[in-house]
């Protein structure tokens, strides 16, 4: 009797089910809604009409500051993240003794262990002009400070929100250069800063990048920081497409956005990463050799 | 090859390559690692640091590249305490035992790397790489990354790595560990080689003693952070300072026993073993260890003439070693000696065959007792993890 054998992709399929029916499926549909509109006041879309019609609507002043100041709220919060979460990641990684990094690593995760809009309404608290921040400084003499319902407010609570996205693949990225490597590079002459520069920085890069993606991307449609700490004055597009799903029942209108955002969060990154693969260009070439061809060996 | 080994001997002053340490100790939370340890290097000699793992080795090894920094003591390279002086800045550069080659640079950018730090300019750079790795026979492979060589070819890099940027001194740890047999006496003898014509001292780390026999000038064989024995491979071999020296480098049969009365042998159970010259510093009576080499052990069916040292025993086990016959042979319940001849001339014995065991007097080595592993018979060298 012959076994059965199951083909090496088998263990795949549940996945690859899910991904199609709660993933790919819904996406197809959101694309579909945004050729349509909304027929009347009480349908929230309809699609027997099919047109580019919600698209030009989405391109209106009105969106497309909002498209820019989100998009400018997640490149900061972005780099913000990339420039605190760094530090932290190499120093784990790198110079802070073994036995402490379970400990570290933990750390860095309980944020997580509460629910993302209690952590941020906790910032409310902290940030609000009555609150203890306010009257710490006013004790010694500060003026209040009232920065709540603005953008730096959601930018605070931004960093606060995503930096362990970033921390985490930053530490595995540097962890997974090594010391062995590091040690290599000193011994050829290299001092720490050079060795940083060209052995950990472009050994950690893959790691980088996915930690400003894994930054990155979500923040284009986060709307709950936006929501709770910048108010009116933090609109992003996140809170947008919400509202044309929730408060105007207007799915067609949402749908184009939501689209409109994938496309301009992908073609971002495109940029984004084409500008730093350009401007390390001449980094890299300085530091190519190239030998010329063996001379012939002649028998 | 000539062009690179010419421009390497830049001798501007005698001591340059000489290394040494004085009174350096490394401790740990748990245990002293290197022990006050002494030790000249001279200049342009192959001397390896041997011994079993956790004897300290690998740790004084990263002292001198400067990885490690010394508790006690002070390190010299070249005549100038190395104290405080950061690894990149020393005139000396490391293989390291996994190659650590960088897997983003082409083989060429690994070797170019210690040059470019010192920023050397771009056509004597090139120059440089290209005679280093023709050197090492892998200029063929310039533009491969590291992952598309094989062991034996990173290991070439690895070296041609270090040995472009001319150090006083090349610091090896454990370098052929990772390759296998064949590979890894072809890359003895290319070191040695390679070394001779530099003339660049090199520091050898391994727990290997063919390796260290077969490569060194000098070699110092570790135990607890302390130098055991430094001496050249000869007389490692032949005239082992301890019992401890004598089981690690080479195979020993070791036989436990008092100083006979007249003080001229070792008396065992089974047999007197008498040295060829006298017991110095062991009184009558005293516990000591006598130990004779396995090649120094004659077989015969009858009992031979003439030989002071006689035991008689079973064959139990006779085994090829291509060139060589080794038999092992029962003294009695707790002693077994192993016996190594020449396969030409080695005597036709089976297993269960009555054999006499016969040496002469001059394979003889005594040592004071409460050594090495408190065995009689053949003792295998210490188990080594690489």
């Amino acid at each position: 009797m012959r076994k059965a054998r199951l083909p090496g992709f088998a263990l795949a399929i549940p996945a690859w089910v899910w991904l199609a029916t709660f993933f790919i499926a819904p996406v197809a549909v959101v694309f579909y809604y945004s050729f349509g509109y909304k027929p009347g006041l009480f349908g929230t879309h309809a699609t027997d009409r099919l047109s580019l019609d919600r698209y030009v609507e989405v391109l209106t002043p009105t969106f497309f500051e909002t498209f820019v100041a989100t998009m400018w709220i997640a490149l900061a919060g972005t780099a913000l993240c990339l420039v605190i979460g760094g530090p932290v990641a190499y120093w784990m990684a790198v110079k802070a003794p073994p036995s402490w990094r379970g400990l570290l690593l933990a750390l860095v995760l309980v944020p997580f262990w509460t629910n993302f809009l209690v952590r941020t309404i906790g910032w409310q608290v902290i940030l609000a002009p009555e609150g203890w921040m306010s009257q710490a400084a006013q004790a010694i003499g500060l003026p209040a400070f009232d920065i709540l319902y603005t953008r730096t407010a959601v930018l605070l609570g931004v960093v606060y929100n995503y930096l362990p996205l970033m921390i985490l693949p930053l530490f595995v990225a540097f962890d997974r250069v090594g010391e062995p490597l590091r040690e290599a590079s000193r011994d050829l002459g290299a001092n720490r800063l050079r060795t940083f520069w060209r052995v950990t920085l472009p050994l950690a890069q893959p790691g980088i990048v996915v930690g400003m993606l894994l930054v990155y991307i979500p923040l284009m449609g986060d709307y709950i920081t936006a929501t709770v700490l910048g108010g009116a004055k933090g609109n992003m597009v996140g809170q947008m497409v919400a509202a044309q799903f929730q408060t105007a029942q207007n799915w067609a209108l949402g749908s184009a956005m939501a689209v409109t955002l994938v496309i301009v969060i992908v073609l971002s990154a495109a940029v984004v990463g084409g500008l730093c693969w350009l401007g390390t260009w001449p980094l890299r070439r300085a530091n190519r050799v190239v030998l010329d061809a063996p001379e012939e060996v002649t028998a | 090859m000539t062009r690179f080994a010419d421009a390497a001997v830049t001798t501007d002053s005698p001591e340059v390559g000489a290394v040494a340490l004085r009174g350096v100790t490394k401790r740990y939370a748990e245990h002293t690692a290197v022990d006050s340890l002494d030790l000249d290097i001279r200049p342009g000699e192959f001397i390896s640091l041997l011994g079993p793992s956790g004897c300290g080795k690998t740790t004084t090894l990263r002292m001198i590249a400067g990885f490690e920094h010394p508790d006690e003591g002070d390190i010299l390279i070249s005549g100038r305490s190395v104290l405080g002086t950061p690894p990149y800045r020393r005139d000396v550069n490391t293989v390291f035992q996994a190659y650590a080659l960088f897997p983003h640079m082409t083989v060429a950018e690994n070797v170019a790397y210690g040059l470019q730090q010192k920023r050397v300019p771009k056509p004597e750079l090139r120059e440089r790489v290209a005679a280093a790795l023709d050197m090492v026979r892998m200029r063929g492979f310039a533009d491969r990354k590291p992952t598309q060589l094989s062991g034996g070819q990173q290991q070439r890099v690895a070296l041609a790595r270090a040995l472009v940027n001319r150090p006083a001194v090349l610091l090896l740890d454990e370098p052929l560990g990772a390759l296998d047999r064949q590979l890894r006496e072809e890359m003895q003898l290319e070191l040695k080689l390679l070394q001779s014509q530099l003339g660049i001292t090199f520091v050898f780390v391994t727990h290997d003693q063919d390796e260290a026999l077969s490569t060194s000038d000098r070699i110092a064989v570790m135990r607890d952070g302390r130098i055991e024995q430094l001496a050249d491979a000869d007389t490692i071999y032949a005239k082992p300072a301890s019992a401890y020296v004598a089981a690690f480098v080479g195979q020993q049969n070791f036989f436990d026993g008092v100083v006979s009365p007249d003080g001229s042998g070792v008396d065992t159970e089974r047999a007197l073993l008498r040295p060829a010259t006298p017991l110095a510093g062991l009184a009558a009576g005293e516990a000591a260890r006598a130990a004779v080499r396995p090649e120094f052990i004659e077989l015969s069916v009858d009992r031979p003439e003439g030989n002071v040292n006689v035991a008689a025993g079973d064959v139990i086990g006779v085994s090829h070693l291509g060139e060589m016959l080794q038999f092992l042979v029962q003294l009695d319940e707790r002693t077994a000696v192993l016996s190594r001849r020449p396969a030409p001339d080695a005597p036709s014995l089976a297993v269960g065959d009555r054999v006499w065991a016969s040496w002469r007097a001059d394979a003889v080595q005594v040592f004071p007792a409460g050594d090495a592993a408190a065995r009689s018979g053949y003792v295998p060298p210490p188990t080594v993890q690489p």
